[in-house]
């Protein structure tokens, strides 16, 4: 088996995904854990550091393909954003503002009293700011749930996402002007790749779906379509080196926005897309090694605590303001949980400029394992305790 | 529990009540917020009332009760206002119409209330298929005989009130050709139809009911899913045959039209109404269901075949007397507008042409709703 599998490491990823992918259903239908839960945990122990059955991950090839599957994921949650609402409930805007910024404050303080270095903290704290959307998304639609929970949880993290980035940009950004003094090279690298990243999402929202009119897709199926598009940006924001995930959002919003015609897609993109999820959880999972994780893990557990009780404090200090009650409040804060896709492929990109952040962040790769495990649980728990999941056991 | 007795309250007095859609606005499929929207609305001065149904995706209003066209209107504006500015707040669409076009039954969430849980283990998929939407139109009367009186001589007109609020034309996704496809989902219902040609309230009361409660299939007046059927603790009949239109000026024009019929109808100039009127009741109801404004009646007593948008028209200029008397005026010219622009049903088959499918029809419902001040 050891020779086989060495003969063709490109064998490796099939069957961990065909791995992946059984221990998920079974552990889904036993115990009604979260599938990407699943896939986290085989992706962590296949990964090359652990039990080695997987090669690398340097590998461009996957890690492309985990780019794509993640973009598909944000170009959906793209299209559940109505913008509209931050101007009829103003509270939410406030909530979010609020969330984000006292995570990035209290992570960064708490990174400094551990005696990290400057310039790690301000990008730990940027990242923790995010909730992973794909973690949210997946879990929704899992669920099936709808409410406000889930109306807030999605929205909420499509905005601390934006914010993540925005931030983290900003810090590569210092962090150029402080290694290189080259202002140019440092807005280049922070401000103005997030902007033409977005704006190039942005022309692929009003361009598709001015197309599928064309062609009087009325009312069918437009997934492929979309699939295509997103594929595409992905891989072209990849090569030029801009973001594809401000791209793939702003893809999303701008194809909802616009309503030019109003195709639907299939949720998660069907098939294609479910397939493409056990790959980006194993993926994520697999690029962490045990002993950072094991160095890591009493400054990630500190974090992991801070981090979801301010959250948590936020939203439900805004509660009733913004029109819930402060129980979904409480169970907003507790399902924006999860943290990981997003972090890895972040700071995969920013590996070209230098930065060895993973090295240097050894609690990162800690929170990140921790969370992308337990994350979709608390997330899944909230959303059951707010009783948006419809009731499988009665009618 | 025998019937309880039937109160008087004043003749011709209205109040309504509507079941409204809960949409996503990202996807437009129906949205189970009714429990959100409730704890919302409840925190606000309500002006009317605001109840859950039986799926997690309605909700229903009900208005006070009024003598007259003009302030049953304004409340309900006043209703629409509120429940549009709690949607804003939650990112909840709130529209009308008979059916949501594609929403599927087996998405639906029974609202956590335990009448609602009983009728759905008895009923079973048949509880989540009636995710349809009604007006249901409420007329004061003085005692039980003139109820029940009023009750079957509306039989010949149930066919209008059909065909003018009619806005249920797409069903799970596709177009069915009706202009009410809501009503067909009642008809699914044992207890569905018509009442029994009584026009005695003491009949009614210990013959029918008695009987019907001796079987034990009854337990209340609320079993009876009939077109029309009086409520006695309210002192009314409760007309149930109307989808939900599209904007609350066509919900207070249809009221009106109903409080002007009656009037008209207490003045017994009008044949009396015998069971014999029945043979044709359930034909003239499918053709106004199947056909809209554009069916074709046949009349009870002559068994003449009339259009239906004509007997409309006929019967709106027959009765302006009685509504320049209750001030109901501006209820009849709404409808004439009705009739000559098409039901909502018609602007909803065009928004599906216009809007490139059944997303952009809801779309279009929901600024229907909020957009008519």
């Amino acid at each position: 088996m050891q020779d086989f599998l060495l003969i063709s490491p490109d064998l490796a990823w099939p069957f961990a995904l065909a791995l992946a992918w059984i221990v998920g259903e079974f552990a889904h239908r036993l115990i009604r854990v979260p599938r990407i839960s699943s896939y986290g945990i085989v992706g962590f122990f296949l990964a090359s550091g652990q039990s080695g059955f997987l090669p690398s991950v340097d590998s461009g090839a996957i890690m492309l393909l985990a780019n794509i599957a993640f973009g598909l994921i944000l170009f959906e949650l793209g299209c559940r954003i109505n913008l509209r609402w931050l101007r009829t409930n103003p509270w939410l805007g406030v909530t979010s503002l609020v969330e984000a910024s006292a995570t990035f404050a209290a992570v960064f303080l708490v990174a400094r009293w551990f005696d990290m270095p400057l310039i790690p903290s301000l990008l730990l704290s940027s990242l923790a700011m995010a909730t992973s959307p794909a973690g949210v998304l997946r879990v929704v639609n899992e669920q099936r749930s709808s409410g406000q929970v889930t109306e807030r949880i999605l929205h909420l993290s499509a905005f601390n996402c934006v914010l993540a980035v925005f931030t983290f940009k900003a810090v590569v950004g210092l962090w150029v002007f402080q290694s290189t003094g080259d202002i140019l090279h440092a807005l280049w690298n922070s401000l103005i790749v997030l902007l033409v990243s977005a704006m190039i999402g942005g022309i692929f929202g009003v361009a598709v779906p001015s197309l599928l009119k064309k062609l009087g897709n009325r009312g069918h199926d437009a997934t492929v379509a979309f699939a295509i598009a997103v594929i595409i940006l992905v891989v072209l924001t990849h090569t030029l080196q801009f973001s594809p995930v401000p791209a793939a959002l702003a893809f999303g919003l701008m194809a909802r926005h616009r309503r030019i015609a109003l195709s639907q897609a299939q949720q998660n993109f069907g098939a294609l897309g479910n397939m493409l999820t056990v790959l980006l959880f194993v993926f994520m999972a697999a690029t962490l090694e045990w002993p950072m994780v094991m160095a890591g893990a009493g400054l990630a557990l500190v974090l992991m605590v801070v981090r979801f009780a301010v959250k948590t404090a936020c939203i439900v200090a805004f509660a009733r303001l913004s029109g819930i009650t402060s129980r979904k409040g409480l169970l907003t804060g507790m399902a924006l949980t999860p943290l990981s896709a997003f972090v890895i492929l972040l700071l995969e990109q920013t590996r070209h400029l230098g930065i060895g952040l993973m090295d240097q962040m050894a609690a990162l790769a800690a929170i990140t394992l921790m969370l992308e495990i337990i994350g979709p649980i608390a997330t899944q728990w909230a959303l059951v305790l707010a009783k948006e999941v419809p009731d499988t056991t009665g009618t | 529990m025998p019937l309880e007795p039937f109160k008087i309250s004043n003749p011709l007095t209205l109040g309504v009540e509507l079941e409204l859609q809960l949409v996503n606005l990202s996807n437009f499929d129906l949205t189970d917020a009714s429990s959100d929207m409730l704890h919302l609305l409840r925190r606000a001065n309500f002006p009317g009332n605001v109840t859950p149904e039986v799926t997690e995706s309605m909700i229903e209003i009900n208005t006070d009760i009024h003598t007259n066209h003009a302030e049953l209107l304004d409340q309900l504006q006043n209703i629409r206002d509120t429940l549009v500015r709690a949607g804003d707040a939650l990112n909840v669409g709130v529209c009308g119409g008979g059916t949501h076009p594609f929403q599927h039954w087996s998405e639906r969430k029974i609202f956590a209330k335990p009448r609602f849980k009983e009728v759905s283990a008895l009923y079973g998929y048949l509880i989540k298929q009636f995710t349809v939407f009604g007006q249901h139109i409420h007329v004061g009367c003085a005692s039980g005989d003139d109820a029940l009186f009023l009750l079957h001589s509306l039989n010949r007109y149930v066919p209008h009130f059909i065909a003018l609020s009619a806005s249920s034309p797409y069903f799970q996704g596709v177009d069915t050709q009706f202009n009410s496809a809501r009503l067909n989902s009642v008809f699914a219902f044992p207890l569905s139809g018509r009442a029994p040609f009584l026009l005695r309230w003491a009949d009614f009361e210990s013959v029918y009911f008695a009987k019907m409660e001796g079987t034990g299939i009854v337990k209340s007046m609320k079993d009876f899913y009939w077109d029309i059927r009086p409520k006695p603790e309210f002192g009314t009949i409760e007309l149930r045959v109307c989808d939900t239109p599209l904007t609350m000026e066509r919900a207070a024009a249809l009221a009106g039209y109903l409080q002007t019929l009656c009037r008209h109808l207490l003045t017994r100039t009008e044949p009396p109404p015998t069971e014999d009127d029945y043979l044709v009741y359930n034909y003239n109801r499918f053709q106004a269901c199947r056909f809209g404004l554009d069916g074709t009646l046949v009349h009870p007593k002559s068994h003449e075949t009339l259009s239906l948008r004509e007997d409309i028209l006929t019967t709106l200029r027959h009765i302006e007397p009685h509504a320049e008397a209750l001030g109901s005026l501006a209820a009849l010219e709404h409808l004439y507008t009705v009739i000559h622009e098409g039901s909502d049903a018609s602007y909803l088959r065009k928004q599906y042409v216009e809007r490139g499918g059944t997303e952009g029809m809801v779309d279009s419902a929901i600024r229907k709703f909020r957009a008519h001040r």
